[in-house]
Parts: structure tokens; C-alpha cells; sequence
């Protein structure tokens, strides 16, 4: 039997046994599911955000979360108006020490958001690390929390995340996290503020602020909750394209010099490649968890290390940021080729949506013969490959690489 | 013995719920030029009411199938989709074939549910129209005439509406609730109905011209079964397929008493034998066969039908002719036969059937039933007396369905021979759609 690479990587100088950990949410809200995640596999947690509960009250709207479906496709984004925990905070870091004491070898980061004084970071900061926590994550970026002034509204200011990541840096020994939101038109000030007040790594994206749908009966937007509804968290696989840019923002920046942890819409091993190849160093997870449980890492953790012995990579570090090179703005794209749509007859069943899509938003390039078989017309192709992509035969639909028609 | 073509088929269509709909809609291609849609007798559009389904406009989609077929319920529950729009899926070159029958039951459930309104009656004409027969064609004839604006009225022998549909397929291929959804809707149009009212008076088609009815479409059906010839065929327990059918709906006991507890032989190898079988199976028989001349893959029953009356542990006995049915005190207590070849290959006639030497085979069985097809009853050959027939069978233009008789239409099993519901259904679209230039028109429809 093939000996499989170690997935280990190193993070701020914390081990992780694999980049796969919860994210901060309901998956990672006990003892005993995250030890539940543990023994499945998961390389670490990043525990349910805590506040201090003396101080506010914390509640969930009810119901709190509503899926985005696309025919029998489930749950292709998920809005939540989920709340930071609302267990007792001492419960809460009870756990937190009997998740490290039974599972030292496990990265354990303890999520915190102050709800109503910057010294509530410090606080909060000082119990994690009491508690055993290898790391600590701040939650700038809740985009829906109930308490005014917090999550994101913190999150979007650069004088703020600057001021709160230097309370929490100077209250603990441990590494410090800034949790980002993607509710900004550019994440660099606000990672670069978080560097400023001393943090050791950044993590992104928090969920985007968006309405998932309308009851069109009703005329109340989704979740419903009690007759209202706000636009909150969306996340979930519609999401992992705003992630990775992101991700690939902050990689390439030349000032921001923090490792990444990386997250929004992964499922599957390969939306982990991704993540890592554009910067990221560990992965979090949780909406792939609560559409199908913790079991979902086996497949992470078997694919990603046979996609190492693939490419003949020995460590997960071999590939972090191999992709960021290949980032470039829009105006530095080559203009010299262009694709040209080849089909393969063999292959093709006949259905003519090649031929629609040409014919209805392309370059009317592609015209049926009498097998129903698209024949394109190479002068006018354009290779924007939409007929590819809606191909529903894998392969019957390639492309060339031409010259650009337009070229000089 | 022929097991000619078939007027039914049956089995195992079922209604999708509105998730399942909608999952199976996402699988369609969504394909230009859709091959589903270019070979429906009926001219039924499976591609648009999949679209429709997929982009989640239901009630456009039941319009499109009832706007259509009138029997657009019925159809989904008993059409042939094997051999027409399904059998052309593109998706099949992919996977499996779309589920078309489910997709089209489901938009007509919702339609219903929802009290989408698929036909209208048009703004009222003069001219009188008559139809004689309430089966699949002349249902959708009248329904379309109606839609037309025509006053139409149906003259029908028996004492319910639906021909075969009512009387020729069994009940769990098409409950008759589904049967009566469809029908409350023709009814809604303001079609007069006659039942019971057998036109049998000599060249009645010209007797309704004459009572000041400007065109008549005539599709009475075929209901004389076609008997064989054999030595015992007048035994106690020798039976006919749309007998033994339509006392499965009507008289349930008395078609037990013929199978209940014995063997049977059924004679014929299509849909019809099929579904005799099956409603033997349900009433208690014993032992089935189904003997027919043609081999296994000539077999004209579709092979969901095949594989369900296999499945109900019927024996299919190919290439097997009966030669006698052998009597005990007047009732059946045996059936000999023998096995056949074709004299000349792909020629399949009885007069190209020759026996197999060696291969006598006798059978023990209680009833035998025929399903070898069937004929105008006398009656229908009265109503069209003067017009052009061919053999038993009534000539019609393929494209206006109009006969040798200025203003007298027909269509169904009467002109094309024993067939499906949906090609019925066609025939009544075309005779309504001729009827309504002949008379709007003002034109005479070449015959």
C-alpha cells in the first residue's frame, strides 16, 4: 500500500496534523462535537465566537437560516442570522480546556468578539489562553449581529481592527487571528490594520452580507422571522468564488506579509487545493458540515494527499501559494491567443444547447448539420466557450489555442 | 391467428410529485429542435411543458399539455412513451431517457389542483357539428370543435364516456378518476352527449346530415373481437379479450368466474393480451400463457409490458399456434398446439406460419381467451354505408381525416385499424381542425 504525505502544516507556529479545521459556527459549538470532529479527522477548530455573557445576553432569531436550492441541487448558499454563542462564557472555556487536555496534538483557536468595551478582548483573550487555546481568533466580521457597533460594523473600520487587535495581542502570549469581512470593496486596509495592531495571521471571509429570497406570497424576505427579515451571512458553495478572491488579494499584496487561513464555500479536497494554491495555509469549514456532518474530511484528507503523490508534492507547504504568481490584474491579461470550440462528434448526443447558447449570447458561430451535430464556424468563433461549459457530455466540447483573430 | 397491433398499453406510469418534477425536468437537455417533440401522433410538445416544469411555470405547462390533448391525463397514464418521445430523449445517449409520462401527469395534476383553464370554448358558429363515438377520437374532435365555438353533439352506444379508455384498459392502468378529470373538462366546453344511443339506422352518417348536422366525424371504434377458427372454439370458457376487459370494469364477477383459480391460455402476444393477462393474474388465475406466433423480440406487446406479465410469472409461449381446444362435458379442459417457423422471415402473417415438426404441446387450462384482434361491430357499417372502405376498415385522408362522403369525417381504430389512444387522439385534432375549415372556410375538404 502507497505511503500517503503527511498533510501536516505549520501555522504561526502552531502544528496542525492536517489544514482542515470548523469553522467558528454551530458545528463548533460543544465539547462534544468538536471532539466528535477530532476523532473523525479534523485537523483543528476554531470554536463557536465567545463574548462575555455578564455583559449581553445573547439570543438566535428563530428561524435562523435559509437555504438558496437550485432545482435539486440543495443548499448551493446558506444565509444565517446566527448569533455569537449563547452558552454561559464560562461553559464555553470549560470546554475549551477539555477539548486541549483530551486532544493536545489538535489546533485549538478560540474565537472572541468584545460586545460592548475594547477592554472585553482582553478579557476574553486572557480566558482562551487560560483555557489551553493554541491560537485566538477575532470575530471583526458577524454580519449580523443583534448588538450594534459589533461584527462587521467593527470590522469595516481600519482604526478600530487596528485598536482591537492590539488589546487582544496585549493580553495573551498566543497568536493572534483578524477575522475579515467581505463586506468591503477592498479587504487590504483592514488586513493591513490588523498587521499594524500586531496580528500574527488573518483569516477570510466571513460570510457575505446578503437576502437568499423572498416569500413571493407573503412579500417577506427570507428567513421570515416573526413577519421581517435581514439581509445576514450567506455562505456555502455560491460563496467560494468571493472567498478566493479574497484569499488571492491578500496573497499577493506586497506590504501584508500574514499567513491566511482560508475558508468560505469549501466541500471537497479540490476547493481545498484552490484555496491553499491561492495563499491560504489551514482551511475552515462549515457549511459542507452542516449540509452532510464532519464525516466530509475523510475525503479532504484521502484526496488532497493523493493529489501530493499526483504531483509529487511531500509537504503542504510544497504548494501554498502556488497559484498567486498566476494572479494579474485584468489589464495585464495576454491578448495574443484566443480558443477556438472543437467538437467531437463521437461524443456528442445531439442536444443543441451549444447551438443556443451561440446562437442566443455568443458569437452565432455554431450552426446544427442534419445529425444534429454542431458544426462552428472557426472565423466567427470567439472562444468565450460558454458552449463548453454547458456541454453536458464531459469532453465532447475542447478547445484550440489560436492566434487572436484581432491580433496584429 | 394475428396478434395484430394493439389498442392499449398499460402499466406502471405514475404521477411525479412536485420535487420529483421538478429534479427530473432539471435532467432534460432542454434540447433545440427537440427529437421528443417531433414524433407525438398526438402532436403533444414534451419539450415545452419540460421547460415549463424545469423554469418552475406549472400551470403553463398543464396548458400546454391539455391546450393540446384533451386527454392529455389519460395519455400520460397509458401512452406508448417507450416507442415515441422517450425512445427520441437525446438524454438517453447520456444516461437514461427523460421520464416524459411522469412529467406529463404531474403538469396536468397541478393543473387541476389549480384550476388552470387549458380549454375554452369559442364564440358560438351556426353550423350543428355530430360525432359519433365518445372514445379518444371522437372526445378530441369534439372537445377541439367546441374549443371552435361549434355545437357538437356526441352520440355514443354505450352508457359511459371514453371507449376503450373506459372499457378496453384495465383499471390499474388508468384509474377512472383520472379518466373522468379529463372528461369533466370536455364537458365544461358545453359538448352535448348522447349515450346509449347507438346510430344504427342504414347510412346513418347521411340520416345526420339530413337532421341538419353541417358535418359528422364518425369514430365508433372497433368492438367485434376476431375469433379463430378452431374445433372447441364454441366450448363453455373460450372468451374474447374485450369481452373478458370490459367486464373487468363492469362486471368483475363474472370475468372471475371465467379465470378464477384455472389455468389460462390467452391467445395474442400485444398489449392487449398483456393486459388480459395481467387482469387474469388480479382475479385470482392460475397458471398463464400467453401463446403467440411471433418470437420473443417480434412480440408487439412494449417491453414494460413484457417484462410486468413476466414478471406476474406469466408464460410467454413464442412462435406457438393452438390448433384445438378439447372439451369436457362442454367446458375447456385442454388446448393443443405446436411450435412454428416463418416460412419467409420478417413476414408476419398466420399464412406464413408453418409447424415445427415434433413440438406438439398440449396444456391443461380452464378459459382460453382471444386477443388476436378486432373489427367494426355491424352497426358501424351501417353508419358509412356509402362510403369508401377498405376491407373492414373505413377510408379517410391522412391529412383532413375526411371520407368519400362530402361533409362525413372519420378517424380512430375504424380507418387506421387497431391503435393507440394518442394516434386516436390525432385523428380527432386533424377532423376537428378539417371539419372547421369546411365549414368556416366555406371550402370542401378534398377527400
Amino acid at each position: 500500500m502507497t505511503t500517503m504525505p503527511s498533510l501536516k502544516v505549520s501555522f504561526c507556529g502552531v502544528d496542525f496534523p492536517n489544514p482542515f479545521c470548523l469553522s467558528s459556527s454551530p458545528v463548533g459549538n460543544t465539547y462534544d462535537m468538536c471532539a466528535r470532529a477530532f476523532d473523525i479527522g479534523w485537523g483543528g477548530v476554531v470554536y463557536k465566537t465567545i463574548g462575555l455573557d455578564y455583559e449581553v445576553k445573547i439570543t438566535h432569531p428563530s428561524p435562523r437560516l435559509n437555504p438558496l436550492n437550485r432545482g435539486k441541487e440543495k443548499v448551493v448558499g446558506l444565509q444565517n442570522v446566527e448569533q455569537i454563542s449563547d452558552r454561559p462564557t464560562k461553559d464555553n472555556f470549560a470546554d475549551l480546556a477539555r477539548l486541549k487536555k483530551n486532544y493536545p496534538d489538535r489546533a485549538l483557536v478560540s474565537s472572541i468578539m468584545g460586545l460592548t468595551h475594547a477592554n472585553d478582548w482582553a478579557e476574553l483573550a486572557k480566558m482562551s489562553e487560560d483555557a489551553g487555546a493554541d491560537m485566538i481568533e477575532c470575530n471583526f466580521s458577524c454580519p449580523q449581529m443583534t448588538v450594534e457597533g459589533t461584527g462587521h460594523k467593527a470590522g469595516q473600520d481600519t482604526a478600530v481592527v487596528q485598536r482591537l487587535t492590539e488589546i487582544t495581542k496585549e493580553a495573551c502570549s498566543i497568536p493572534v487571528m483578524a477575522k475579515m469581512t467581505p463586506n468591503v470593496a477592498d479587504m487590504i486596509p483592514l488586513a493591513m490594520a490588523a498587521q499594524l495592531g500586531g496580528a500574527d495571521a488573518v483569516s477570510a471571509i466571513n460570510t457575505v452580507k446578503a437576502t437568499s429570497g423572498v416569500d413571493i406570497d407573503l412579500a417577506i424576505p427570507l428567513p421570515n422571522v416573526g413577519g421581517k427579515s435581514s439581509s445576514s451571512g450567506y455562505s456555502g458553495t455560491a460563496v467560494k468564488p468571493i472567498g478566493l478572491r479574497f484569499i488571492a488579494d491578500m496573497a499577493r499584496d506586497k506590504d501584508l506579509n500574514l499567513p491566511i487561513s482560508g475558508m468560505g464555500g469549501i466541500y471537497t479536497w479540490i476547493d481545498c487545493v484552490e484555496y491553499l494554491l491561492l495563499g491560504a495555509t489551514t482551511l475552515q469549514v462549515t457549511t459542507a458540515i452542516l449540509q452532510h456532518g464532519y464525516l466530509i474530511v475523510e475525503d479532504m484528507i484521502e484526496g488532497m494527499q493523493d493529489y501530493m503523490l499526483d504531483h509529487g508534492y511531500t509537504s503542504v507547504h510544497d504548494f501554498i501559494g502556488k497559484a498567486v504568481e498566476n494572479v494579474v490584474e485584468p489589464s495585464e491579461l495576454s491578448h495574443a491567443t484566443q480558443a477556438i470550440s472543437v467538437v467531437d462528434f463521437d461524443k456528442c448526443v445531439g442536444c443543441g444547447q451549444c447551438y443556443l447558447t451561440c446562437r442566443d449570447g455568443a458569437a452565432e458561430a455554431i450552426s446544427m448539420n442534419a445529425d444534429r451535430r454542431p458544426v462552428v464556424d472557426e472565423e466567427l468563433c470567439f472562444g468565450c466557450l460558454m458552449c463548453k461549459h454547458i456541454c453536458p457530455v464531459d469532453g465532447a466540447i475542447t478547445y484550440k489555442t489560436v492566434p487572436h483573430h484581432l491580433a496584429g | 391467428m394475428s396478434a395484430s397491433q394493439e389498442t392499449q398499453t398499460g402499466g406502471g406510469h405514475v404521477a411525479l410529485s412536485l420535487q420529483r418534477a421538478v429534479d427530473e425536468a432539471q435532467r432534460c437537455l432542454l434540447c433545440h429542435d427537440a427529437p421528443c417533440s417531433q414524433g407525438c401522433p398526438g402532436g403533444t410538445d414534451p419539450a415545452k411543458f419540460i421547460r415549463q416544469i424545469r423554469f418552475y411555470n406549472f400551470k403553463g405547462a398543464a396548458r400546454t399539455v391539455l391546450g393540446n390533448n384533451p386527454l392529455g391525463g389519460a395519455c400520460a397514464y397509458v401512452c406508448p412513451t417507450d416507442e415515441t418521445c422517450v425512445r427520441a430523449c437525446v438524454r438517453s445517449g447520456i444516461d437514461r431517457p427523460i421520464d416524459i409520462d411522469g412529467l406529463q401527469a404531474f403538469a396536468v395534476e397541478y393543473g387541476r389542483e389549480h384550476g388552470v383553464k387549458a380549454m375554452e370554448a369559442g364564440a358560438r358558429r351556426p353550423h350543428k357539428v355530430a360525432v359519433v363515438g365518445a372514445g379518444p377520437a371522437g372526445l378530441t374532435a369534439a372537445a377541439r370543435l367546441a374549443m371552435y365555438g361549434y355545437p357538437v353533439t356526441v352520440f355514443e352506444a354505450r352508457k359511459e364516456l371514453g371507449g376503450m379508455l373506459r372499457y378496453g384498459v384495465p383499471e390499474s392502468s388508468l384509474d377512472s378518476a383520472k379518466l373522468d378529470a379529463d372528461l369533466a373538462e370536455i364537458k365544461a366546453l358545453g359538448v352535448e352527449f348522447k349515450t346509449e344511443h347507438l346510430i344504427e339506422s342504414e347510412d346513418g352518417a347521411a340520416k345526420l346530415l339530413a337532421d341538419g348536422f353541417k358535418a359528422i366525424f364518425v369514430a365508433p371504434g372497433l368492438w367485434k373481437p376476431a375469433t379463430l377458427k378452431l374445433d372447441g372454439i364454441e366450448l363453455d370458457g373460450v372468451g374474447d379479450a374485450l369481452s373478458f376487459l370490459e367486464e373487468c370494469r363492469t362486471d368483475t364477477a363474472k370475468a372471475r368466474a371465467l379465470v378464477k383459480d384455472k389455468n389460462v391460455a390467452v391467445i395474442g402476444g400485444g398489449s392487449v393480451a398483456m393486459d388480459v393477462a395481467r387482469c387474469a393474474r388480479e382475479l385470482g388465475a392460475g397458471r398463464i400463457y400467453a401463446i403467440a406466433l411471433e418470437s420473443m423480440t417480434e412480440l408487439p406487446a412494449q417491453a414494460d409490458e413484457l417484462g410486468d406479465a413476466l414478471k406476474d410469472g406469466v408464460v410467454i409461449k413464442p412462435q406457438c399456434q393452438v390448433t384445438r381446444i378439447i372439451g369436457e362435458g362442454g367446458k375447456v379442459a385442454f388446448l393443443e398446439g405446436h411450435e412454428t417457423e416463418w416460412i419467409e422471415p420478417g413476414k408476419l402473417v398466420p399464412q406464413n406460419a408453418r409447424p415445427i415438426e415434433g413440438t406438439h404441446f398440449k396444456l391443461k387450462v380452464g378459459a382460453v381467451i382471444q386477443a388476436i384482434g378486432q373489427r367494426p361491430t355491424d352497426a358501424v357499417g351501417k353508419v358509412l354505408t356509402s362510403a369508401k372502405k377498405q376491407g373492414a376498415l373505413v377510408e379517410a385522408n391522412a391529412e383532413t381525416q375526411a371520407t368519400s362522403v362530402a361533409g362525413v369525417f372519420a378517424g380512430g381504430d375504424l380507418v387506421r385499424g387497431a391503435g393507440t389512444v394518442v394516434a386516436a387522439v390525432g385523428d380527432g385534432k386533424r377532423a376537428a381542425d378539417a371539419i372547421h375549415r369546411h365549414l368556416a372556410g366555406g371550402k370542401e375538404v378534398a377527400s
